[in-house]
């Protein structure tokens, strides 16, 4: 099977990345408001999952981690060359590692779902498919 | 050129590698981390809140005062059957036929489990006293640990007293310590005791169509209390 060109590649991930900041800094704007994210289809999971101790680390919302995470993502997406693509891999293989995790806390320890953490863990799994493609299909070569 | 890509391409199955047992290594820890009882993490506050939101509490009765049907349930703090019906019978009864004012309900401490649950009882009726014993028991269930791993300490206990929203903690210290409180859980004991009662959680009932107080026994689902509590009408 042939790999999309590395500019589709590329463009798919910076609309992903785009996205996940914008996702995650709603969710740290809200929990630094004192409140907890709402959620669009109604429940209560969003404020069961913010009020959980999982929800920082360090006392840092784990949402402030997911703006830098994006925000590497998006450059590396925006720039060429096999340092963009690795970094651009790394990254996400541990965003969606994280979020491999985090889905896991909400099932099994939280037992409630944000949909703006299920937003996120999407978008993440998109960018590492999108990331991992590119690396595969052009790292080593020439931009 | 193709030794590059190679080795990139290795170190990124590395990588890949290293996450999956980064993340199987959290998830396990996870799990062996808090198995309930844990004071520095207690869990859903929010959700017992809400379902408690807007119903009258006097002392261990939840419920409107004038409501005809007083439903009676003997528990342990430490059970985990109290935990489960806590957790998936009573909130229907809670949500039906409490807040509607047919029924209220009254939470006698019967500590059968062992000498732990009595300071746990004395805690959550000493939450009565400011209103928040209900808050108190509910947010004790959710967050209940293993039996005998000794997590029902004044910190545990404390900290659910912060989390149920207990208004005055020296106060709520100096209730669940007194006399008073130690007197109340040794009646609701004997008084479970006296109704034949042998394990928890176990219903007594009394309303308009009782004999005066009927002991029930154990009630089997959140139909079954419903239905005993439309018949007592």
């Amino acid at each position: 099977m042939k790999a999309p060109a590395e500019g589709t590649l590329r463009g798919i991930a910076t609309f992903l990345a785009t996205f996940g900041i914008g996702v995650a800094t709603y969710i740290t704007i809200a929990d630094s408001g004192g409140g907890s994210p709402v959620c669009i289809a109604g429940g209560h999971g969003c404020q069961t999952v913010a009020e959980s101790s999982y929800s920082h680390v360090l006392g840092v919302n784990i949402a402030a981690f997911g703006i830098v995470g994006y925000v590497v993502l998006l450059a590396c997406a925006l720039l060429r060359g096999d340092l963009a693509r690795m970094t651009g891999f790394l990254i996400s293989l541990v965003g969606f590692g994280y979020s491999v995790y985090l889905t896991y806390l909400e099932l099994f320890k939280i037992e409630a779902i944000c949909q703006w953490c299920v937003a996120s863990a999407v978008l993440m799994t998109l960018l590492f498919a999108a990331n991992a493609t590119r690396m595969l299909a052009y790292v080593g070569k020439e931009p | 050129m193709n030794n590059r890509r190679e080795s990139l391409i290795k170190l990124a199955s590395a990588a890949v590698f290293l996450t999956i047992v980064a993340v199987a290594v959290l998830i396990v820890v996870s799990q062996s981390g808090s198995s309930g009882g844990d004071s520095e993490n207690i869990i859903a506050v929010a959700e017992v809140e809400r379902e408690l939101q807007g119903i009258p509490q006097d002392e261990m009765v939840l419920g409107q005062p004038d409501a005809k049907v007083t439903l009676l349930e003997f528990a342990d703090l430490q059970c985990p059957f109290c935990k489960g019906y806590a957790e998936e019978q009573l909130p229907q009864v809670i949500e039906n036929q409490v807040s509607s004012g047919e029924a209220k309900l009254d939470y006698r401490t019967f500590t059968i489990i062992d000498a732990s649950s009595i300071p746990a009882a004395e805690a959550a009726i000493a939450a009565g006293k400011q209103g928040r014993g209900w808050n108190y028991v509910e947010i004790f269930y959710r967050n209940q640990g293993q039996e005998g791993t000794d997590y029902v300490n004044d910190e545990f206990l404390t900290a659910i007293a912060r989390a149920a929203k207990v208004p005055n903690i020296a106060r709520w210290n100096s209730d669940r310590r007194s006399a008073a409180v130690k007197a109340e859980v040794e009646s609701a004991t004997a008084e479970a005791e006296r109704l034949g009662f042998e394990g928890t959680p176990s219903f007594a009932i009394q309303g308009p169509g009782t004999q005066g107080l009927e002991a029930l026994g154990h009630l089997e689902s959140a139909g079954a209390i419903e239905s005993a509590i439309s018949s007592a009408r």
